[in-house]
């Protein structure tokens, strides 16, 4: 029997003393580098629900499903854990400072039932046409646009009254004050056509005479 | 004496990715070999027409596990091409840190299996071993161990953070030491020249003829290489050499490649270092209408990649062609007059990636597959048969 050269003779004590390389994963807990692309997920308060994800995903991993019959109509963002390949695109477009969904450090993903576990989901308030009850967006995104496009968004009712909404100096006795005012489909939240075909075709009210 | 036919496949007895290898052997030699693809039709040229410009890296990332750089780095090429861009600085160091990262990684896997299916299982332990420490260093500078979505049409999707890089030279340095040890225990075997020596020689002649690209054809003496031949990326801007040996068999093949890892480091270690400064995106513009060719030295050779685009979304066709594509026909060459006992590694030592090469399938109109060549000569000689008949001759 040959001798083993002694370079090699020096890894194998090496290795001796070292112990094994592997982990010993399911008793220790891996945690990956800071740099690991995980799991992506939605923050509720960040995300404005405005589908830029849903629309770059690759793998077409991220859905949404509108819910417009409840009391207060709902967009469910969908992501499908099992479908994802963790790129990173929805991160990468993400319209929100890249903060309304962010990829994780989480790796573990294992289910056992398909249909109730492979998914995650967040909900978005919508907000609806009130003429012919059509998606118009979600309540944030609107606010978004508006915040973006600053005093501009005074000229569109839906933009600026989605917002002041928000901070109280709108409310509903006001609006309908209005309506009965002047012009009341003026002041109207409305999809887009709607407004277009309401502005060409509709009317002056009678009392604006 | 009779003839045998062996057959390996469909699954290759060293990767297993389907492949149908038919042997004639008469006693312990090949007389014979002939080789059949298209048991896996993926469709990946096909789906990358029905995503956009910057979804294709995603899909052609998934033609190979292993070259998961190679196919996008070719197809951005390609798009670039069309678009006649220029890409930031930064972006090509970066593009060369990953393409080199992952051509170490892929080498490792294939000294590895080698070794393995040699029957040396230390050096196949010991190389994967070192193969983790580059695939941490790819999830540092990526985020993923493979699958690495740095790569998109006019830069690079993620910047390496400055306060990374001292920590991944580092871990580049521990593995030069390790793999010079592993380097010189394999390259002084006595077992592996007298079995790996002499066998699946493919002559310098014959790598011309069949057009082999990468390790396969430098083993054989044809200094060949996209990086150098027409430097992109960095690779013009850092020193590094070519690495060609003369005598064309397995033992050449493995020496190429070993040395190529070496090459590799320096590369990405230089890239490393001399980093440049400024930003990593040229915010293509839309995709102008017409076609645009890219080519990308993957570890196995010549990734080529061809798009053409009628100023929509999304590309209008896309044609994919790797580098075992070529390298395989090359068995003709080597595998004939082998002993049957080599074969499997002579074979194995163009580094087939049948998962690249296997996404076409010739199809009739009615769906069923079209001869292969073994059935287009007996055709032809049938026919040369009917018409000595006729002719009256026999």
């Amino acid at each position: 029997m040959k001798l083993p050269k002694i370079r090699e003779l020096i890894e194998a004590i090496k290795a001796l003393f070292t112990g094994p390389y592997t982990s010993k994963f399911p008793g220790k807990p891996h945690v990956p580098h800071k740099n690991f692309r995980g799991q992506p997920k939605y923050d509720s308060s960040k995300c404005v629900g405005c589908l830029a994800c849903e629309e770059i995903c690759p793998a077409g991993a991220i859905s949404h499903r509108d819910e417009v019959t409840l009391p207060v109509p709902r967009r469910i963002m969908i992501h499908y854990t099992d479908t994802c390949i963790f790129c990173g695109s929805c991160e990468a477009y993400c319209i929100a400072n890249n903060e309304g969904i962010k990829l994780s450090q989480d790796w573990e993903l294992s289910f056992f039932d398909r249909k109730k576990e492979s998914y995650e989901t967040i909900e978005k308030e919508l907000v609806l046409c009130e003429i012919c009850g059509k998606v118009i967006g979600c309540k944030d995104h609107l606010i978004w646009i508006a915040e973006r496009i600053g005093e501009l968004a005074f000229s569109n009712p839906t933009l600026y009254q989605t917002r002041l909404k928000r901070f109280g100096l709108v409310d509903e006795n006001l609006i309908s004050a209005a309506r009965d005012k002047s012009r009341a489909d003026r002041f109207k939240i409305l999809c887009a056509p709607c407004r277009r075909a309401m502005t060409k075709e509709s009317e002056p009210d009678s009392e604006m005479v | 004496m009779a003839k045998t036919i062996i057959p390996i496949g469909p699954f290759h007895p060293l990767q297993e990715e389907p492949e149908y290898f038919s042997l004639t052997v008469e006693g312990e030699t090949v007389v014979d070999v002939d080789v059949e693809l298209g048991y896996n039709h993926r469709g990946i040229e096909k789906l990358s027409e029905s995503k956009t410009y910057d979804q294709v890296p995603f899909v052609v990332e998934r033609i190979c596990g292993i070259c998961s750089t190679s196919h996008p780095y070719a197809y951005v090429k390609a798009v670039e091409d069309i678009s006649g861009c220029t890409i930031p600085e930064r972006a090509e160091y970066i593009r060369t840190i990953i393409a080199e990262g992952e051509r170490i990684h892929s080498h490792l896997l294939w000294l590895g299996l080698a070794g393995h299916f040699l029957g040396y299982n230390t050096v196949y332990m010991w190389v994967w071993k070192l193969r983790e420490e580059i695939l941490d260093v790819m999830e540092i500078l990526s985020g993923n161990r493979n699958n690495y979505a740095m790569f998109k049409p006019g830069g690079v999707r993620r910047d390496i953070r400055e306060e990374d890089i001292p920590f991944v030279i580092k871990k580049i340095d521990s593995i030069v030491k390790t793999l010079d040890m592993l380097k010189k225990a394999i390259l002084d075997d006595p077992v592996l020249h007298a079995r790996l020596k002499g066998i699946g020689i493919l002559k310098r002649e014959d790598a011309i003829d069949y057009s082999a690209l990468g390790p396969t054809s430098r083993a054989s003496g044809v200094a060949k290489d996209v990086r150098k031949d027409a430097p992109y990326g960095a690779y013009d801007k850092v020193e590094w050499k070519m690495i060609v040996t003369e005598k064309g068999d397995v033992f050449d093949k493995v020496v190429v490649r070993v040395l190529e890892v070496f090459e590799s480091i320096s590369i990405m270690k230089s890239c490393l270092l001399s980093l440049p400064k400024g930003p990593i995106d040229a915010n293509l513009a839309d995709i102008v209408p017409g076609e645009g060719i890219g080519v990308h030295e993957a570890p196995r050779g010549e990734t080529f990649h061809y798009v053409r685009s009628d100023g929509s979304n999304r590309p209008t066709r896309h044609k994919v062609r790797a580098p075992t594509f070529m390298n395989l026909p090359t068995c003709k060459s080597t595998v004939i007059g082998a002993a049957i006992a080599d074969a499997a590694i002579i074979l194995a030592s163009i580094d087939p990636c049948y998962c690249c090469t296997e996404r076409l399938a010739v199809c009739r109109i009615d769906g069923k597959r079209m001869m292969n060549g073994g059935e287009l000569i007996r055709l032809s000689v049938e026919k040369t048969e009917k018409l000595k008949k006729e002719m009256g001759r026999r």
